[in-house]
C-alpha cells in the first residue's frame, strides 16, 4: 500500500495565489472525488502535484511513501508512481502513438520490451478501450476527437500502472458508451496498489466510479470533506449552498482580448 | 559507391565537375554543354536514380535535369560541397511529368557554400521535394520554383538544423498561370551558436485565378545564443486565390515537454522525441531505406546538449 500526503500546499501562478493551503491524504485502494466550481483550483492542484513548471509551490509539502515529491523532477514523479490524466492533452505532431508509448514504457524498465511484446500489450488495451485499431500509426493526439484524447490518457494509465492516477475531468467529451468503458478501465485497476483522484462535476461519473472520499475545493481551499452524499447534494443543488458556510468562490476571470500585433516576421536574436 | 551510401540501381557521381562514376539507364540521356551536365529523362516506367555531387573547390558547378513529357522520376541527391563551392541546378519538368526528389546535405565545413536551384514546371507537371539540411555546414541557398502553366503543382518540405553553423534559405514558389498549387513546409531547429534564416516567398501574379499558395515556416530555438528568422512573404496580385502562411520562432512548447515528462521521459529524451517528430516527415518523400537510415542517424545526433 502507498500513501500520498499533501500538507498545507500553497501554489501560485505568476503573481496570483491559487491554492491557499491544501491538506489531503490519499492511500492506494481509495478513490478521491474532487469537486468544486470552475476556476477555483482543482486542475491547479493536480498539475502542481505532477510538477507543471507554470505552478510555483510557495509553501507546504507533498510526500509519496515518505519521499519528498517537490524535490523530484516531473519525470521522476512519473517513475515513482504518479500519473496525470490531463484535461487538455497536448497534440504532438510527428511523434506516432506507438513510438511514444513504447519509449514511455521502456523508460521505466531495466530491460526494454521486445517489439512483439509491446504490440501485444498495446493491441489488447486498445481493444478493451474500444479505440481505433489504427491508433498506433497516428500522431500523438493529433486529429483526435476530445473523447479519443481522453481514452488515450486512460490507455497510457493502463500501460504505466501508476500508484496514484490524478484524472482531470476525464469524463468531458465522452459519450455514454465511452464513459462506461473508461469507468470500467478505472474500476478494473482498483486494488490496494492503485489509488485515484478524480476531478469531475458530474454525478454520472461518480455513479460509475464510486468515490470513497469526496472533497469540495473552493477558492483554493478544501471546504468540505465527506462521502457520496456530497456528490448527490451538488448534483441536486449545485454549489450555491456553500455560501452559507461563508465560502466565496473565485469568479471566472474575463479573458483579456488577444492582440495579434505583427503576424509576419518572427525573430529570435 | 559504398563511400556515398548508394543503394539505387542507377546512379551518377559527379566529383569536382567530372563524371566520376555512373550506372545509367538507357532512358537517361547525358551530355555536357559548356560546363553544364545535362541529364534528360525519357523513361516509360518510373525510375529511381541517385545523384551525388561531390564538389571540393571554390568553383561553380552546373547541372540540369530535363524530364520529358509524362515521365515519372524519383531522385535522391547527395550534396557534398566544401571550400566555398557553388552548385547551380536547373530543372525543367515538361507537361504531365512528375518528379519526387529527396535532397540531402552531407557537407561538413565552416566555409560558406552555395546552392541555387531553378525549377520550371509546365502544364500539369508535379514536383514533390524534401530537403534534409541537418549537416553541420554553412550554406546560402536559393530554391526557386516557377509554375509556368496550368495545373502545375509543387509541394516542398524542409528539415533544417543549424548547430554552430550558419544557414540561410530563400525559397520561392511563383505562380505564372491559373490553377497552380504551391505548398511549402519548412521546419528548423537551432542549437549552440547556430543561425538559421528562412525566407518563404509565395508569388501569385495577376490573372492566375484558382491558384493556391500555402506556407509554414517554424523554427525551434534551443539555446540563448542562437539566431533564428522565419520570414513569410506573400506577393499576391489576384483576388480569386487561396493563400495562407504560418510563421513561428521560439523555444520548444513547454506544454509538450511537460506532457512527455509526465509520462516518465527525461527532459533530454522529451526534447529529442519532439525534434524527431518535427523533422522526420521530410524523409518520407522517397521510400528508400538507406536515405531514411542516414536521415535518422543525423537526427539522433541532435540532442547531445546540456540541460
Amino acid at each position: 500500500m502507498s500513501t500520498l500526503i499533501i500538507k498545507d500546499l500553497h501554489v501560485k501562478v505568476g503573481e496570483k495565489e491559487i491554492l491557499k493551503g491544501i491538506d489531503l491524504t490519499m492511500n492506494t485502494g481509495e478513490v478521491h472525488a474532487i469537486m468544486g466550481p470552475n476556476g477555483n483550483g482543482k486542475s491547479t492542484l493536480l498539475s502542481a502535484i505532477m510538477g507543471h513548471p507554470k505552478y510555483e509551490v510557495t509553501q507546504g509539502s507533498i510526500t509519496l511513501d515518505g519521499k519528498d515529491v517537490l524535490s523530484m523532477s516531473v519525470d521522476e514523479r512519473s517513475v515513482n508512481g504518479l500519473f496525470l490524466g490531463m484535461q487538455y492533452p497536448s497534440e504532438i505532431p510527428g511523434v506516432t502513438n506507438s513510438d511514444f508509448l513504447r519509449s514511455v514504457m521502456n523508460a521505466r524498465r531495466e530491460k526494454p520490451l521486445s517489439l512483439f511484446q509491446f504490440i501485444r500489450v498495446l493491441d489488447k488495451n486498445i481493444e478493451e478501450l474500444g479505440m481505433d485499431q489504427n491508433l498506433a500509426h497516428r500522431y500523438l493526439n493529433e486529429g483526435f476527437s476530445g473523447g479519443e484524447k481522453k481514452r488515450n490518457e486512460i490507455l497510457q494509465m493502463k500501460l504505466l500502472e501508476p500508484k496514484f492516477a490524478l484524472l482531470d475531468e476525464i469524463d468531458s467529451g465522452l459519450d455514454v458508451d465511452a464513459l462506461r468503458i473508461v469507468a470500467e478501465a478505472i474500476n478494473s485497476m482498483k486494488s490496494d496498489k492503485f489509488g485515484v483522484a478524480l476531478v469531475s462535476h458530474y454525478e454520472r461519473m461518480f455513479e460509475l466510479v464510486r468515490p470513497t472520499h469526496v472533497h469540495i475545493l473552493v477558492a483554493g481551499k478544501i471546504v468540505q470533506n465527506g462521502g457520496y452524499e456530497l456528490v448527490e447534494k451538488i448534483d441536486n443543488e449545485g454549489y450555491e449552498w456553500l455560501k452559507e458556510l461563508g465560502v466565496e468562490a473565485y469568479k471566472e476571470e474575463e479573458k483579456a482580448p488577444i492582440l495579434l500585433e505583427n503576424c509576419a516576421r518572427k525573430e529570435h536574436q | 559507391m559504398q563511400e556515398y551510401g548508394i543503394s539505387s540501381s542507377y546512379y551518377v557521381i559527379i566529383k569536382d565537375g567530372h563524371l566520376f562514376q555512373g550506372s545509367f539507364h538507357d532512358d537517361i540521356g547525358y551530355e555536357v554543354i559548356e560546363n553544364e551536365h545535362v541529364f534528360t529523362f525519357s523513361n516509360d516506367r518510373k525510375l529511381e536514380v541517385h545523384f551525388v555531387y561531390d564538389c571540393n573547390e571554390k568553383d561553380d558547378y552546373c547541372v540540369k535535369y530535363v524530364l520529358n513529357k509524362g515521365v515519372i522520376v524519383d531522385i535522391i541527391e547527395t550534396r557534398i560541397l566544401n571550400n566555398g563551392a557553388s552548385l547551380n541546378k536547373k530543372v525543367i519538368l515538361n507537361e504531365e511529368s512528375e518528379l519526387h526528389i529527396f535532397n540531402e546535405n552531407q557537407s561538413h565545413n565552416n566555409e560558406e557554400v552555395y546552392f541555387d536551384e531553378d525549377v520550371k514546371l509546365l502544364r500539369n507537371a508535379k514536383c514533390e521535394v524534401g530537403y534534409s539540411e541537418l549537416a553541420s555546414s554553412s550554406l546560402k541557398a536559393k530554391y526557386h520554383y516557377e509554375l509556368k502553366e496550368e495545373g502545375a503543382q509543387v509541394q516542398l518540405r524542409m528539415a533544417a538544423m543549424a548547430n554552430d553553423d550558419k544557414k540561410s534559405y530563400e525559397i520561392e514558389i511563383g505562380h505564372y498561370a491559373p490553377h497552380t498549387m504551391g505548398k511549402m513546409d519548412n521546419y528548423g531547429v537551432v542549437l549552440g551558436k547556430g543561425s538559421l534564416t528562412i525566407d518563404g516567398i509565395g508569388r501569385i501574379t495577376k490573372g492566375q485565378y484558382g491558384s493556391e499558395s500555402h506556407q509554414t515556416n517554424k523554427i525551434i530555438v534551443f539555446d540563448e545564443l542562437c539566431n533564428a528568422k522565419a520570414n513569410p512573404y506573400l506577393y499576391i496580385d489576384e483576388y480569386d486565390v487561396k493563400a495562407s502562411h504560418a510563421a513561428a520562432v521560439g523555444k520548444m512548447d513547454e506544454e509538450h515537454l511537460f506532457y512527455l515528462q509526465s509520462r516518465g521521459l527525461s527532459k533530454k529524451q522529451s526534447m529529442k522525441l519532439i525534434t524527431y517528430g518535427y523533422l522526420r516527415p521530410v524523409s518520407e518523400i522517397i521510400d528508400n531505406e538507406m536515405t531514411k537510415k542516414r536521415f535518422e542517424k543525423m537526427l539522433s545526433e541532435v540532442g547531445d546538449y546540456d540541460d
